[in-house]
């Protein structure tokens, strides 16, 4: 089944005509992913790479069914496009956008939940079950269909590790990039909780980041609700307190933000844990996965 | 960006929340008028001033002429001290803690109240957390009146409970308006003459900053006589050209394409037994002109023995980056061996744009930091 994307989600892109947009979606549509439509304020009627482009959400729901809205919209328009894409009841949203100011965050991602909508990022690499469906910018080749999910906060970190697995022959369930914060749709706490409910999934990799405390709710559930193994990496051991180590998130200012504190928690409740990527794949290794 | 006091108190000032009689003082500023007896406050953006020295009282212009003079050019947690806060001295009779920040994961505004003021909040959150009171604020109502009850009759001030409502409708005010993510004010100060915030702590959102005009610019500028001591080359070009630059102290150069895969490298450079020089990402949407910005910021320090470049692309484009590798080549001679490793998007027309300048780029990690490692050693 996968979470979130398998091979019927249908993808309506968000700022599809802009330079990341197109290009991603020209990317994602190699990969096999089904984009039914994309969306431009004042590009209605035009075509990227074959895709009817419209001016509106709701005008594209009128020819198409979508289940996934992926947005590419730069910061400043980010929270708009965010907000009609909640309002067309669009299931999932997407925000790869970074640099949205937290005041629009805050109030998209409430409105969000009022709606029941779930909404990934922002700051997001977006979602993959490989093989299936790409609803994000992960680069093809670290990807390779199998029975591991991952959450990551970080997009390039979740390629990394996907990248060992993958020449290894290790493939992977669904590759959830929840974002670089400081403030999360889906936590990692609620992949988990999709993931220990997946038959395709037989394992989950978390990979955290210094900063924030998301990692402390995340060991508090599997200790109480996860029976897969879980093999946590949690990067930034060596950052020095107080600095921005380039995601909003990870700032560490508390003393349950460093990556020792994670470390010792997720530890504590029953996650194994690796040092580095090969750490993830000897462990994957030697539980015969 | 933190505010400093004297900025946030005149923010607070314009918005009717109360703060003490207080004068801007610099290296040439005339003493004879001020309040005294005063309080002298150097203006840092650190916490812990009043332990760390940074806060003196003076009775008069002679003494106000000695503190000032001991604590101006003085570094206080590392921030050179370029202006004084002189404040008129205040009885207080019950100090208070009061705040609005961001609550990053239950993804609200929180309010928070304690009569423990004065002192390091976070201890009394470690030590006596049902001394602070929190009660979260929804954005789609606001502020309620019951709230402001509330918080006053837990914390203890009840007969002030108008002027305390007026506060703090102020501040949520001031954090909406102005895209801030804290605003604090530790100690609120109870007097014979009501509330008044002793010391004042705002954080902006710089992500918001487009949309204040140049507020955030000038407030900025206010800031930047020549901040930190010792700033390095490298820090000053970094903030310039808004690149995520963190100094370490090492010999090995790093950038990345990514914050979790450049954390992951120099946790990875230490375990190989190196030492980072700093950490320096572009973010997700890095180009050419963002990877020649880095370069030059990460190679004007002059530890650096070996730069290793960490590239895995997903939105980043590894044409693009090199691109950014191969123009800044052009007008620059290297004066370090430099690592690239390079895979993920484009990196087909990466690799060959970095061939065609004699570069080889590598795909494995852990390969491409031994190389570094065992270079900087050598050299």
């Amino acid at each position: 089944m996968t979470i979130l994307v398998h091979e019927s989600t249908r993808v309506l892109v968000q700022g599809i005509t802009g330079r990341v947009g197109s290009f991603q979606t020209k990317v994602m549509r190699e990969y096999g992913t089904k984009i039914v439509a994309g969306v431009t304020p004042g590009k209605g009627g035009t075509m990227v790479d074959g895709i009817p482009v419209y001016d509106l959400v709701e005008d594209a729901l009128c020819e198409h069914e979508v289940d996934v809205a992926l947005s590419f919209v730069p910061a400043r328009f980010a929270k708009d496009a965010a907000i009609e894409a909640i309002e067309s009841r669009i299931h999932v949203v997407v925000l790869t956008t970074g640099g949205i100011p937290d005041r629009d965050v805050l109030t998209l991602l409430n409105y969000a939940t009022i709606k029941g909508i779930r909404v990934l990022g922002p700051d997001t690499p977006g979602v993959v079950s490989p093989g299936k469906c790409k609803a994000g910018v992960h680069p093809d080749r670290v990807l390779k269909q199998g029975h591991v999910g991952v959450v990551s906060k970080s997009g390039a970190l979740s390629y990394e590790v996907c990248k060992l697995l993958t020449e290894h022959s290790i493939g992977q369930s669904t590759i959830v990039g929840i974002g670089g914060g400081p403030l999360w749709g889906l936590t990692q706490r609620e992949v988990l909780e999709m993931f220990e409910s997946d038959p395709d999934t037989k394992l989950v990799v978390m990979l955290g980041e210094v900063g924030g405390t998301m990692e402390h709710e995340a060991a508090v559930f599997i200790e109480q609700h996860i029976t897969k193994p879980v093999i946590s990496l949690i990067v930034g051991r060596t950052a020095p307190t107080g600095a921005r180590m380039g995601h909003a998130g990870a700032i560490i200012e508390g003393e349950g933000e460093t990556a020792e504190s994670k470390i010792s928690a997720l530890r504590k409740a029953g996650s194994l844990i690796a040092r580095d990527p090969a750490e993830i794949l000897s462990r994957i290794q030697a539980l015969g996965v | 960006m933190r505010l400093l006091e004297f900025q946030a108190k005149r923010l607070f000032s314009e918005h009717g929340i109360p703060v003490p009689i207080n004068v801007l003082l610099g290296s040439s500023s005339n003493l004879e008028n001020l309040p005294y007896p005063v309080m002298l406050k150097a203006q840092v953006p650190v916490g812990g001033r009043g332990k760390a020295g940074a806060i003196r009282p003076a009775a008069d212009a002679n003494q106000a002429a000695v503190v000032l003079g001991e604590l101006l050019n003085t570094p206080i947690k590392g921030n050179l001290v370029r202006a004084v806060l002189a404040e008129e001295k205040v009885e207080v009779q019950k100090e208070l803690y009061l705040a609005l920040v961001i609550d990053k994961l239950a993804r609200l505004p929180v309010i928070m109240a304690s009569d423990a003021g004065g002192i390091d909040i976070e201890q009394v959150a470690r030590e006596r957390p049902a001394q602070i009171t929190k009660r979260y604020i929804d954005p789609f109502i606001g502020l309620s009146d019951y709230t402001v009850r509330y918080l006053a009759k837990r914390i203890g001030i009840e007969e002030h409970v108008r002027d305390f409502a007026k506060l703090v409708y102020s501040l949520f005010g001031i954090l909406q308006r102005y895209d801030c993510t804290l605003v604090e004010i530790n100690p609120l100060a109870v007097t014979s003459n009501g509330l008044l915030a002793l010391d004042a702590k705002i954080v902006l959102d710089d992500k918001a900053g487009y949309r204040h005009g140049d507020l955030f610019g000038k407030l900025k500028a206010e800031q930047t006589w020549p901040g930190k001591d010792g700033r390095s080359r490298s820090e000053e070009l970094a903030e310039e050209k808004g690149i995520t630059y963190v100094p370490l102290g090492g010999d090995v150069g790093m950038i990345s394409d990514g914050a979790g895969t450049g954390m992951l490298t120099l946790d990875l450079i230490q375990d190989a037994g190196g030492e980072a020089a700093n950490f320096c990402e572009l973010g997700g949407f890095g180009g050419k002109e963002s990877m020649q910005q880095a370069l030059e910021v990460v190679l004007a320090n002059p530890r650096v023995k070996v730069l290793l470049i960490s590239l895995i692309g997903g939105l980043t484009r590894m044409d693009e980056v090199a691109d950014g590798i191969a123009a800044y080549l052009e007008g620059h001679e290297l004066a370090v061996p430099l690592v690239v490793r390079m895979c993920g998007t484009q990196e087909e027309a990466g690799r060959a744009r970095l061939q065609a300048v004699g570069i080889k780029a590598l795909d494995d990690l852990q390969a491409a930091i031994r190389t570094a490692v065992e270079t900087a050693r050598r050299s």
